[in-house]
């Protein structure tokens, strides 16, 4: 994933032009690179681990595999939402310390598959903090939405690859 | 098919006939193939046959050659390959010279296979042929000159080629990286068996069995790395076998400068090896040539200071000119290590220690006693096959996963209420064969740790010859099994702990004169199955810990108060905290104060414990305690509210409700437990880990003793549910303090795995 540095010769936007997975929180149209999607699946029951941010919700079975699952709307600050039969998770693979691992991120509910053209992504808007937007490729503007685009690595990278102080 | 070529094609057909009638392992055939194809041979070959025919009879004559040589291997399928060849060679005739270039491919793929390399340019005298070095090469005909089968020459190791440089610039074998990598592979296997049967053969240097046991793996590594085109290796591995022949032809005595010699060619080989390995992950540009000068040069010297210069040696001779006149075959060697400077910085060392012990007998002081000679080659019974690590790992993994299901299949509310005796039959078949699969799948990954050990008896020899000490080791239960994935991870530890006992442990031989002892030292390892565990030891007969001054030493660090009573065993094992060293002088052995606390890191890491005892002046015992296996865990299960967590049983010393008697606290805040006379802090796990519990006094609930780094804790939980053996995952990524890693529960939900240490360590502040 050469995401982080396709961000950076932004302004072309033709390296970010791709098949993107949209789903929603809240208000708010998202997108992540169909590349790193492994699969989605119903929320399901959560085992909790200690000493973690909040926004990480814990490890989930995965047909044998366990994984750790993050709640985007808390990793983004947002309010908390009840999970319902809308909920679901998206399994992506990010690249870890040695190993490729996958991650699952609690979404509201999840849209469709959409090719975006290179001429629909602007680069994302300065919003004060850097943090903020560092997590952002792009804005795609399709049919009149906006969709925000995430950097799945740096999403997941920064919240939880990192070892956990106490 | 001009009649002129029939003699030609009578030869090559006589030839096709007699391949058919070999037999591996009769000689007497290739005997007169050789007789056929000399006549085929350019000079002596009829003036209509062919040019390139020619060529092709050269190569392979050269391959016969090397089959009576016994460099290549006598096998059926090597002899199909050769006749694959032939009957190239006659579709070359028939084509009237004019074979093309899928022939000659054919050809010189069929010579490869074999173990004799070959370029097709070289058949047709195109450009890209190499080096002229052979004889063929003073024929007149430009083709001819270009003809010269670089590899009867270099390939049959003959040291040096005249025309070659003694380095090569390019890496070009990097041609087949698969076979690359199988050779790679072997041989590391090939020279740690060299290395083991040489430090055997020290124990009994007449025994000729042995010494075949050393000559065989160089003979395999010169022939492999002369087919893959490495030529360094190739001819060090080729002059190091020619000595060796000449110590089996009783030419002359294995004495200690033979054993040293190949001891460092081992060693050398190894890193070239190891060189090769790292191109070939990390690319050409990695490439580092050896200089191997220095081991050729003494190597010639060994044999040549004893009978003259064998004619095979003579190539070498040029270069050992250069080098200062010396015949003594003990003066010979640490000149070698001089020159050889990058690849075996420990020679030089090794063999000015050794100068000073006269006999070969009585330096070798590492002896592996109690083991069978014979036992390395003939342990193994039955085939084998050699399987991929992470394919076996992704077998465990399945295996693991279906004993799993299985369960949760079984555990089904619907299921579970069906009354058919079948179906309860059926069901008990199918946990009887998911058991033995389970069993199966963790055999597959175990291995004896003999290779460790082994490692051992080489250490502990350069060890003990650096120093000056005698020092015999003994092993024991070199035979029992642990986890294949275990196995890298013990020997660093190991290592520092023989390091330990030959550097600290046992005296020089006068000074345990003084006391007593036998001038030789004794260390024993060994290993063996307790329980659940694998127990290594190392025991030496030496000084023993100075529990005075280990004392002394953590008043003075701060580590204990000056009023404190510890008792010895207490103080001994103080030397694996961090920054402990007890050696007054510092060696370049052990002693910088980065001791024993690696050790005990490593040991834990693989979940397993290290402890001494020592008698001051009698010696010390290492005990190292280690799972079997890394993938299982034995545990408690236990509930905190709606969670539920895995408590290793290895830890746990038992489990209670606790009497309001016994609870106590000390400012309100820390609480204790009485628990047979000792005071236990309680850790609350709700509290810890941030979750709702049933209940919040500890009388109400159940706490787990558990012991760890010679702490004990009263763990507080809401319920004890059982006692399971849990596949070990990890948590994806989530590296977190006071969990050792996750498990899939009968339920199919994820149950944690505490690390005790990670509990308590937060505790502490």
């Amino acid at each position: 994933m050469e995401a982080a540095s396709v961000a950076q010769n932004l302004g072309q936007g033709a390296e970010l032009a791709g098949k993107y997975l949209t789903f929603s929180l809240g208000n708010e149209d998202y997108g992540v690179g169909i590349l790193s999607v492994r699969e989605i699946i119903g929320v399901m029951e959560i085992t909790a681990v200690p000493h973690t941010p909040s926004y990480i919700k814990g490890v989930i079975n995965l047909r044998g595999k366990v994984i750790p699952v993050l709640d985007l709307r808390l990793k983004f600050n947002m309010n908390h939402k009840e999970y319902d039969e809308r909920t679901c998770i998206i399994v992506v693979e990010v690249q870890g310390q040695t190993a490729p691992v996958q991650v699952g991120m609690v979404v509201d509910s999840v849209a469709e598959v959409l090719n975006i053209a290179a001429g629909e992504i602007e680069p994302p808007p300065s919003l004060g903090s850097s943090s903020e937007t560092e997590n952002i490729l792009g804005m795609a503007k399709v049919k009149g939405e906006v969709k925000i685009l995430l950097d799945v690595d740096r999403v997941v990278g920064e919240g939880l690859l990192q070892q956990f102080a106490a | 098919m001009a009649a002129g070529h029939k003699p030609l094609s009578e030869l090559l057909d006589e030839m096709a006939l007699k391949i058919l009638m070999i037999e591996p392992g009769d000689l007497s055939i290739v005997g007169e193939l050789l007789d056929l194809i000399e006549k085929l041979l350019p000079g002596r070959a009829a003036a209509d046959t062919p040019m390139v025919v020619q060529h092709m009879a050269a190569a392979f004559k050269g391959a016969l050659e090397k089959f009576i040589m016994g460099e290549l291997a006598d096998s059926a399928e090597n002899y199909d390959l050769l006749g694959q060849c032939i009957t190239e060679m006659q579709e070359s005739v028939r084509k009237e010279g004019q074979p093309g270039e899928k022939i000659l491919g054919q050809f010189c793929d069929n010579m490869k296979k074999i173990g004799f390399f070959l370029e097709p340019s070289t058949l047709l005298g195109g450009q890209g042929a190499t080096a002229a070095g052979t004889g063929e090469a003073e024929h007149d005909t430009p083709v001819e000159k270009e003809c010269a089968v670089v590899s009867p020459r270099v390939d049959a190791g003959q040291a040096p080629a005249s025309g070659l440089p003694s380095q090569e610039a390019i890496p070009d074998f990097l041609q087949d990286t698969d076979l690359l990598a199988g050779f790679i592979e072997e041989a590391f296997e090939h020279l740690e068996s060299i290395e083991v049967n040489v430090l055997e053969l020290e124990q009994s240097p007449d025994d000729m069995e042995i010494i075949n046991n050393i000559f065989r793996p160089f003979h395999t590594i010169k022939g492999v790395s002369g087919f893959l085109n490495l030529k360094t290796i190739n001819r060090l591995a080729h002059a190091t076998e020619n000595l060796l022949d000449d110590v089996r032809n009783g030419k002359r005595a294995m004495d200690s400068a033979v054993i040293d010699i190949v001891l460092t060619v081992g060693d050398a080989l190894k890193s070239m090896v190891e060189d090769i390995k790292n191109v070939l992950q990390h690319g050409p540009a990695n490439y580092k040539d050896t200089d191997i000068s220095g081991f050729l040069a003494s190597i010639t010297q060994l044999q040549e200071g004893d009978n003259g210069a064998p004619p095979a040696e003579s190539v070498v001779a040029p270069e050992l000119e250069a080098l200062p006149e010396v015949v003594e075959s003990e003066e010979a060697e640490p000149q070698a290590g001089e020159e050889a400077e990058p690849v075996a910085p420990a020679r030089s060392a090794i063999a000015k220690a050794a100068r000073p012990v006269a006999s070969p007998r009585a330096e070798a002081t590492a002896s592996p006693s109690g083991r069978p000679a014979a036992d390395s080659g003939q342990k193994k019974i039955g085939a084998s096959i050699k399987v991929d690590v992470e394919k076996l790992d992704a077998l465990v993994n399945a295996v693991g996963e279906l004993v799993i299901m299985q369960s949760l299949v079984r555990q089904n509310r619907l299921v579970s209420r069906i009354a058919d005796p079948k179906l309860t039959k059926d069901f008990s078949q199918l946990t009887r064969i998911t058991s033995e699969l389970q069993r199966t799948a963790m055999s597959m990954r175990m291995v004896p740790i003999k290779q460790t050990f082994d490692k051992m008896i080489r250490l502990v020899r350069d060890l003990s010859k650096k120093s000056g000490k005698k020092v015999d080791l003994i092993m024991e239960g070199a035979d029992t099994e642990i986890d294949r994935n275990m196995v890298d991870s013990i020997y660093d530890p190991l290592v520092h702990m023989m390091r330990n006992s030959v550097d600290h442990g046992i005296s020089p031989p006068a000074d345990r004169e003084k006391v007593g002892k036998p001038e030789t030292g004794t260390v024993f390892l060994r290993a063996y199955q307790k329980g659940g565990s694998m127990m290594i030891e190392i025991e030496d007969d030496g000084e023993g810990l100075n529990t005075q001054k280990i004392r002394k030493k953590a008043i003075e660090r701060g580590l204990i108060g000056e009023s404190e009573n510890l008792s010895d065993f207490e103080l001994n094992n103080l030397i694996f905290l961090p920054g402990f060293s007890t050696a007054d002088k510092i060696t370049d052995v052990s002693g910088r104060g980065v001791g024993m606390d690696v050790v005990k890191k490593a040991v834990e890491k693989l979940r397993g414990k290290v402890e001494v005892q020592s008698q001051s002046g009698k010696g010390s015992l290492f005990m190292i305690r280690l799972p079997l296996t890394l993938a299982i865990i034995d545990g408690i299960i236990v509930r905190v509210g709606s969670e539920r967590y895995i408590i290793p049983t290895i830890a746990i010393q038992e489990s209670m409700h606790p009497e309001r008697q016994n609870y106590s606290t000390v400012h309100g805040r820390g609480e204790n437990l009485m628990v047979r006379g000792e005071l236990v802090p309680i850790i609350r796990l709700y509290e810890k880990f941030g979750v709702e519990s049933t209940y919040t006094d500890p009388c109400d609930a159940i706490v787990v003793v558990v012991e760890n780094e010679g702490r004990r804790r009263a763990l507080m939980v809401d319920e004890l549910l059982g006692k399971e053996e849990v596949v070990i995952k990890n948590l994806g990524g989530l590296d977190v303090p006071g969990v050792a890693g996750g498990t899939i529960l009968g339920d199919g939900r994820v149950g944690l795995i505490l690390d005790l240490a990670g509990v308590m360590a937060n505790t502490a502040d």
